[in-house]
């Protein structure tokens, strides 16, 4: 079998490797503390695999809450991969559903975000996608399960570490602005998530945010073939 | 392990798998229309901008003020990602800034 697209995809994920690293210690360190186990921890980033939300959980569990609400909290601040998947699928629709099943177990805001920045590689090649994915997660439940065990001794505050993954996510958010649709689109979005995290409760802002863009992107593109 | 734990990771994991493999199953077995395809165009876009403006506008307690310390060190990552292109240079630059700016503020 053919592994360059495998191994081309790696390389692409470094990035994302390292600023999943940092992030991942501080997570194992909360949980900890929160009074999960490290094997708890590692399944937990393995089987969910989905950042925000985990640190959410986490802060829950601190509150004393039980397992009912965190899963519902789970499900509403993840409803965002139900968009991202819908603009993964278009690029695989010859790929196997067994094959889709693995891939999109291992989507994240990062690597959808990477694998966006430049949709030819992606298309119709799982095996680029994969070697792009599965070194980030590793990272997340080494990492975290290293944080449950020793996090204690690691400044994770330190060098500018909290901002290795904004830095990520904001250069990947300009390399999507391709036209100045796409500008004025970031630029209402960006608008409308402040304005949603301001006005609503709980954690919305992100989903309707995006819906909304999406929606006036549609109606726009509606609007130019009409001309 | 206790119970209400397994539940929980479970939980999570299935609600959290659904999002990610219920759009993948159904729109590429079945034909996207058009108007979909054309909102979908600007999904990454917005999805990235409503994650990266809270961070830039919010603290942590989630109330909305500027925040001068994430400001400083985006505009130069800005910057650099628009005409160098380089995601190395993006990360390595924000977080020398986040961290230097550090001790100023």
């Amino acid at each position: 079998m053919d592994d360059r697209p495998f191994r081309e995809g790696m390389k692409a994920a470094t990035p994302i490797v390292l600023g999943y690293l940092p992030v991942a210690l501080a997570f194992g360190v909360l949980a900890r503390g929160a009074g999960l186990s490290p094997l708890e921890v590692g399944l937990m980033s393995l089987l969910v695999y989905a950042g925000s939300s985990q640190f959410v959980a986490v802060e829950m569990m601190s509150n004393g809450m039980v397992w009912f609400p965190i899963v519902l909290t789970t499900f509403f601040l993840n409803l965002r991969y139900l968009l991202m998947s819908s603009t993964f699928s278009l690029y695989f629709n010859k790929t196997p559903l067994r094959t889709l099943a693995l891939l999109s177990a291992q989507l994240t805001d990062e690597s959808f975000a990477l694998a966006m920045a430049d949709p030819s590689k992606i298309a119709s090649r799982p095996s680029y996608v994969f070697g792009l994915q599965i070194p980030p997660q590793l990272a997340w439940v080494a990492g975290t399960v290293v944080g449950a065990f020793f996090g204690g001794l690691i400044n994770q505050e330190g060098f500018g570490i909290p901002f290795a993954l904004p830095s990520l996510l904001i250069c990947l958010l300009v390399l999507q602005i391709k036209s100045s649709i796409h500008l004025g689109m970031m630029i209402l979005a960006g608008i409308l998530s402040l304005l949603f995290r301001w006005a609503l409760p709980g954690n919305w802002y992100i989903v309707l945010a995006a819906v909304t863009t999406a929606c006036a992107g549609a109606v726009i593109e509606m609007l130019r073939r009409r001309e | 392990m206790r119970l209400d734990r397994v539940w929980m990771i479970l939980g999570m994991a299935c609600v959290t798998y659904i999002l990610r493999f219920l759009p993948m199953a159904l729109f590429t077995k079945w034909t996207v229309p058009e108007r979909l395809r054309w909102g979908l165009e600007y999904i990454p876009v917005a999805v990235l901008s409503a994650i990266v403006f809270p961070i830039l506008f919010f603290d942590g307690g989630g109330s909305l003020s500027l925040q001068p310390r994430a400001l400083f060190a985006a505009l130069p990552v800005f910057a650099l990602a628009r005409f160098v292109r380089s995601i190395w240079g993006c990360v390595i630059l924000g977080m020398a800034i986040y961290w230097g700016v550090g001790f100023v503020l």
